[in-house]
């Protein structure tokens, strides 16, 4: 032992005991450590030294089945020899474990990856690289553990810094060399036993080793007694004593001894190849070699991972499991730390003696070389749970905010009662931003809505809008929303919040498919929408400068509080409703001057849970609620909406199909006392199931429980009287017509008159001169408002959410030359751009208007008017420095970038759909609005400090 | 001594016959299940099971060992209420040892919806015998203490259902038992031995082609999992099935401290712990439809994270292996079973994610189905012509993490 060790001698914690580890300059391997101090990591078990068996396991730091032969011993860590003789380490530590830091997530990307970096692997990495290609190495000695090869193909691989995914163009290369092959023999599970290459390795690092004899190939640079004859068995208490070996003429001969080392050949460590076997893997040098098949076993262990001996082996055979994955699985020999890796070999020639077949290897899958949850899920997050731009509002006025149908919305503000009240005797607000909303615009675009949509759209005039069902090739409903026609060559559709992902993809397939010469627009993100509804709702509407009102099932566009808005009348809630849909930079504005100017008309908001109760008054359907995937339009009684006279649509060859079978449920309402039972309560026809309750709610203005629900029909028809419940609470429940409330739609349809609505207006005006300007209306304010409005967007621009900001754009979506032709007009200003998010849309830092009037005098009208032009807040964004960006997209970004500059490029990083703009000097990071508060969060808060990979 | 070594489980093999009374396409689960029922309850043992590998290495041995009857539809809860119920008594009824253990199902809610999808659940379960109680967020606690109920301040438990007969068995031993049970009376059970074709007299069905020759049966029954739409084809049939990859893991051995099956529908995940002291977790199925049974890097990096949100003490366990299946997904998430129209061809197939789970009661079912030829009433519902009869069971609850 040199001066040097001495002096650089340090404690690590060894099952509560504190352990002196001599240490070189350089950290060693901590199992070198151990040995040195006489711990044999589990007790006892034949060490590789390479990561290839299970027998130097421990737990250190908190985390157990760590090979210590491949981590470095470093000062402070705590051991635990837990696995002890084959024992399980805990599952919770009675102590908290240190908490450990989050590992980044890493990508890399390159030509080839070279997995090894002995002998044959350095040279391969030579070669491609003299050839030019881009070369990665791996090398477990290197800190680099690979675990898996995937599809891609990809390498995941832990390091000291990070969980490393390399992305691979053209091959992997595995050069991981071969495996010792272990002893199997009786008294294998004592210490003192090692391979030739871990005996030359322990004595290169000045371990004792005692008197050392060799089994087989003896140990380089090691003296040691060569032992001939096969071996027979290991001997002694828990550290070997003798070896004895058997010898050709067919007795033993036992030979003391303090270590035995064993040479028994080498086994290709093939499981990276096999786990490539149908991706561009290349297996080189050792890893390439034959396996070689040592002798059948006779006695001892075969398995340690599993604790499974050669008489395991012998019994399950006997009993008939002879296949390789059936005798892996019948003993678990295999299945352990190591992989298979120490048994394969010898049950492979088990087998091979046994059935006279040599059977292939089973089956590897990752991962090679364990990681902890903590370090697969580097770099993976939560599917982000959109916000609307109302969303701080919503917190602000105490919402219980709830995940409905995938964005955050607000469930209650506390008191449901009184927000169903507001709305049915006053005013309230409702955000129904979520709404799928999409613009449609081209020649064809009457001949597709009327291919995707059941109901007849060349009916709907001009301004009007209509409910519709989406149906899908088997007739089932898919969605529904409304269509509003602005002209016969543009409209606007929503589609339910829930179902707008699906639906756009839906909507685009058909699209594409048939070849319409359309181009469709989704601005689900780009609008927000508010909805105003009570009777007092068109009050409300006109204090806020509304100067027409749409009539029920019409549409306008109009400027309410200064905010330009497309008004759609329409009724979910069942009294007098306009949903406002408006630039989502303008809601916050929008929502809180309602807010404000409806205050004595007892403006409240209400929340989803309200409004579901409100709409079941009404009977109307929520799809995905009250539908299941197998509802056609004739079960939930919407046959009105699907005109089968029309010559073709999605589903109609289904519909006439199943309408051909006789009807067996239908969606029905159902009435009964309170209490209002659960949702999903089984409904009863005598003492027969026939149903469930798919919507319930009490209902005040009512005086007792309404509900929809499935009901089978009995008899040809669905039983007046059932009972709802389960088998022991079933309680009496009648057939009931829908809707349940206002039967004649008096109160939703009810007819508005501006003209008299601001005579009123004008007439408190009037009388209440001195009111102050806060409530006094907008009728006459928009100057105002447009001059507020510059102020709150501009104190927008700040503080979306942390360091993104809003951005004010315009897009444009249009045939693909048509577009081409425009932006070739366009002049952008200095610092734009134009981003092509696809080939039928781009963005445009340039205003509406100006976009506008530009390509309007480079356009064609007819070409001019097939585009859509629309103004865009519904992004966030921010400039990074290229360095800062970079360094934070190697590690939430798993695609390969774009190295021109200036360059586009969109896709999801951090499991978030972001888009960025390369330039020379500066890379800007765009999120639709919804996702800026969770990509803030993920791009920053969880970022390292420059200094966070250092451990000292 | 290793307690794991199966040690009781004998499996004979014979050579093959060119012909037999009925012949079963698929070694796994509901294939030997169902030759167990046809030799051990109707006397029929002139059968023979075809496997194209070896037994049990299709989805049978790589689910996730879950069994459980809290499905959506009265069809569903009623036919796997049996077939926990035949899981329950098929140890001392084959003597064998398939390491069943009743562990309590627990299905988390984080939402409002969810509190609402969960007590629909427990309603309709327990209607038809499979009880379940919706559990407020203190009783998971009490039930798992190593549950966050903060979801790590993301996704806070609401509540849960229970499903007290929730249980695992070790899959394998499963499959074996079956198959045992058979060769001892008489069922012949090739490996190695794929199906290449349909022999085939006009319309009707009379056998197979193997790649070991051919075959003659008076009766074909297709339990093949994953590539059961190309058998299906041969007979002239086109299934409404579209097979997805679905994916699992465990992680090394540890102390056996984890009780219950825990599921998450908003998460998506499930996690119990295997009687090796394995914690064993799955998900959903993978979006893309694929024959593949190649692991996928997303997948563990997102369902580990799901999983440690909930059981923060997973963060610094070791995963130790992960595997892929071939689910056929039925477009109501519901098995077919029985007839085909297709004269000597039957099927059982949709097993989805819920094969295991079904394969005592699918096996009963289908072995009374070709016995008497008849219908039985507990799987009538599943046949396939339901499609085309717009009788769907369209079955919300059966899946519970798609």
């Amino acid at each position: 032992m040199s001066e040097e060790r001495v002096a650089a001698s340090v404690d690590i914690l060894v099952d509560g005991q504190r352990v002196p580890l001599s240490s070189t300059a350089t950290p060693e391997p901590l199992l070198v450590g151990l040995l040195r101090e006489g711990l044999h990591p589990t007790g006892g078990g034949c060490l590789c030294m390479a990561g290839d068996c299970s027998h130097c396991l421990a737990t250190v730091d908190g985390v157990s089945y760590v090979r210590t032969c491949q981590v470095l011993a470093n000062p402070g860590m705590v051991v635990e020899r837990n696995h002890f003789a084959g024992a399980h380490p805990p599952l919770i530590p009675e102590a908290e474990p240190p908490t450990v830091r989050e590992l980044p997530a890493q990508h890399q990307w390159c030509d080839v990856a070279v997995i090894g970096q002995g002998t044959s692997g350095r040279a391969e990495t030579a070669r491609l690289r003299e050839l030019g290609r881009h070369v990665v190495t791996l090398d477990a000695g290197a800190g680099q553990e690979v675990a898996g090869i995937y599809a891609g193909p990809t390498v995941v691989v832990r390091t000291q810094e990070a969980t490393l995914t390399v992305h691979v163009r053209e091959e992997i290369v595995v050069a991981t060399g071969a495996a010792e092959i272990q002893p199997v023999a009786l008294g294998t599970e004592l210490s003192g036993l090692m391979t030739a290459r871990a005996c030359a390795a322990f004595h290169e690092a000045g371990l004792d080793l005692g008197s050392v004899v060799a089994v087989g190939e003896p140990p380089a640079g090691v003296e040691a007694r060569s032992l001939k004859g096969r071996l027979r068995r290991c001997e002694g208490t828990s550290c070997v004593t003798a070896v004895v070996m058997l010898q050709d003429d067919g007795t033993e001969a036992r030979h003391l001894c303090d270590t035995v080392s064993f040479g028994l050949g080498l086994h290709p460590r093939t499981a990276l190849v096999r786990m490539g076997h149908d991706l561009p893997v290349r297996a080189i040098g050792d890893c390439a070699l034959p396996s070689k098949i040592p002798l059948p076993p006779i006695e001892g262990t075969v398995c340690a991972c599993s604790g499974v001996r050669v008489s395991d082996l012998d019994f399950v055979w006997n009993n008939g499991f002879h296949e390789l994955e059936l005798v892996k699985r019948a003993t678990l020999a295999g299945t352990g730390t190591c992989q298979g890796s120490a048994c394969l070999p010898h049950i492979r020639s088990f087998l091979e003696a046994k059935g006279k077949e040599l059977q292939s290897p089973f089956t590897a899958r990752p991962l090679t070389r364990q990681l902890t949850f903590q370090e697969v899920a580097a770099g993976a997050h939560h599917h982000a749970t959109p916000r609307t731009p109302l969303h701080e509002e919503h917190l602000a006025l105490g919402a219980h905010m709830q995940r409905s149908g995938g964005w955050w919305r607000p469930w209650d503000y506390g008191d449901v009662a009184a927000e169903r009240i507001a709305v049915r005797e006053a005013v309230s607000l409702g955000d129904v931003s979520t709404l799928g909303k999409f613009l449609i615009q081209g020649h064809d675009a009457l001949e597709f809505l009327e291919l995707v949509y059941p109901t007849k759209v060349a009916t709907l005039a001009d301004g009007r809008s209509r409910y519709a069902l989406l149906l899908n090739e088997r007739g089932y409903v898919l969605d529904d929303g409304l269509i509003c026609r602005e002209h016969a060559e543009r409209f606007f559709l929503t589609l339910t919040s829930a179902g707008s992902t699906l639906g756009e993809l839906w909507l685009r397939d058909w699209a594409e498919s048939r070849k319409f010469d359309i181009a469709i627009l989704n601005q689900t993100q780009s609008l927000a929408a508010i909805n105003v509804t009570g009777p007092k709702a068109a009050e409300l509407m006109v204090r806020a400068g509304a100067r027409s009102l749409p009539s029920f099932a019409t549409h306008g566009a109009s400027k309410i509080a200064g905010v330009e808005c497309r008004v759609l009348r329409l009724s979910f809630t069942g009294e007098i409703s306009y949903e406002l849909h408006h630039a989502a930079v303008d809601s916050v504005r929008l929502w809180r001057r309602l807010l404000e100017l409806g205050g004595d008309l007892g403006a409240r908001p209400h929340g989803l849970d309200a409004l579901m109760r409100l709409r079941l008054e009404k009977g109307h359907i929520a799809v995905g609620q009250d539908t299941d995937f197998d509802s056609t339009p004739r079960r939930i009684a919407h046959e009105w909406a699907v005109k089968l006279d029309k010559a073709e649509f999605i589903g109609k060859f289904a519909v006439e199909r199943t309408n051909r079978q006789p009807l067996d449920r239908e969606l029905v309402g159902l009435e009964m006392e309170l209490p209002a039972p659960l949702e999903g309560a089984p409904v009863w026809h005598d003492e027969s199931y026939v149903g469930y309750v798919t919507s319930s709610t009490d209902s005040s203005v009512l005086g007792k429980a309404v509900l929809l629900a499935w009901v089978d029909l009995v008899g040809g028809q669905v039983p007046p009287v059932v009972t709802v419940g389960g088998r022991d609470s079933r309680r009496l429940a009648q057939r009931a017509t829908l809707p349940f409330f206002d039967a004649a739609g008096e109160r939703a349809r009810a007819k508005v008159s501006v003209r008299t609505l601001r005579a009123q207006l004008d007439a408190k005006a009037g009388a209440e001169a001195d009111v102050p300007s806060h409530a006094r209306s907008d009728v006459e304010s928009d100057a105002q408002s447009d001059a507020e409005s510059e102020v709150v967007r501009m104190q927008r621009a700040t503080d979306i959410s942390g360091r993104f900001a809003g951005l004010e754009a315009t897009r444009l979506a249009g045939a693909p030359e048509v577009l081409d032709e425009a932006l070739s007009s366009l002049e952008l200003p200095i610092e734009g751009f134009a981003l092509r998010f696809a080939p039928d849309e781009v963005m445009v830092t340039t205003d509406v208007a100006t976009v506008q009037t530009a390509v309007r005098a480079a356009l064609s009208s007819a070409a001019f008017n097939t585009l859509m032009i629309e103004r865009e807040t519904g992004f966030a964004a921010t400039w990074l420095e290229p360095s800062e960006a970079l360094a934070l997209l190697s590690q939430g970004c798993a695609w390969e970038l774009p190295s021109e500059r200036p360059a586009f490029a969109q896709g999801a990083a951090w499991e978030i759909p972001v888009k960025l703009w390369f330039e020379h000097h500066r890379v800007l990071f765009i999120v639709p609005a919804p996702y800026a508060a969770d990509l803030d969060r993920r791009m920053f808060a969880g970022a390292p400090s420059a200094s966070a990979g250092a451990t000292q | 001594m290793n307690e794991f070594v199966e040690r009781l489980i004998g499996l004979h093999w014979a050579e093959p016959k060119p012909a037999y009374d009925v012949v079963i396409v698929g070694g796994g689960g509901h294939g030997l299940a169902t030759a167990y029922y046809l030799a051990t309850r109707h006397g029929i043992n002139n059968v023979c099971v075809l496997e194209r590998a070896y037994i049990g290495g299709g989805n049978s041995g790589r689910n996730t060992t879950v069994i459980r009857a809290n499905y959506g539809i009265p069809e569903a809860v009623r036919f796997y209420q049996h077939s926990v119920d035949l899981y329950q008594g098929l140890e001392e009824e084959t003597e064998r040892s398939v390491m069943h253990r009743a562990k309590g199902l627990l299905w988390l809610a984080h939402s409002e919806m969810g509190v609402r999808a969960e007590r629909a659940r427990a309603e309709v379960n327990t209607a038809f015998g499979a009880k379940t109680e919706f559990v407020s967020a203190q009783e998971v606690k009490e039930i798992c203490p190593q549950i966050d109920l903060s979801g790590g301040g993301e996704w806070p438990v609401m509540g849960g259902s229970h499903y007290r007969a929730g249980a695992t068995a070790r899959h394998d031993r499963v499959v074996w038992a079956y198959a045992e049970g058979a060769m001892r009376c008489g069922v012949h059970v090739h490996q190695r031995t794929a199906v290449t074709g349909l022999l085939k007299d006009g319309d009707r069905v009379i056998g197979v082609k193997t790649d070991k020759g051919p075959i003659a049966a008076s009766l074909v029954l297709s339990a093949v999992g994953g590539q059961v739409t190309t058998l299906a084809s041969m007979a002239g049939l086109r299934l409404p099935i579209r097979s997805h990859p679905l994916q699992a893991f465990v992680t090394n051995h540890y102390g056996l401290e984890f009780d219950p099956i825990v599921a998450s529908a908003d998460l998506l995940f499930y996690a119990s712990q295997t009687a090796r002291g394995e914690m064993l977790m799955g998900a959903e199925i993978d979006r893309q439809p694929s024959y593949s049974y190649r692991s996928g890097h997303p997948f563990i990096q997102s369902c580990a994270l799901r999983a440690m949100t909930l059981l923060p003490f997973l963060r610094n366990l070791k995963i130790l292996r992960q595997w892929t299946g071939v689910c056929d997904m039925s477009p109501d998430y519901s098995p077919i079973m029985g007839f085909t129209g297709v004269d000597g061809f039957a099927i059982t197939t949709g097993w989805g994610t819920w094969g295991f789970k079904g394969i005592p009661a699918g096996g009963e079912q289908m072995a009374l189905l070709i016995a008497s030829g008849e219908v039985p009433e507990l799987i009538a519902p599943f046949a396939l012509d339901r499609f085309a009869r717009d009788r769907t069971l369209a079955d919300r609850g059966s899946a519970g993490t798609h």
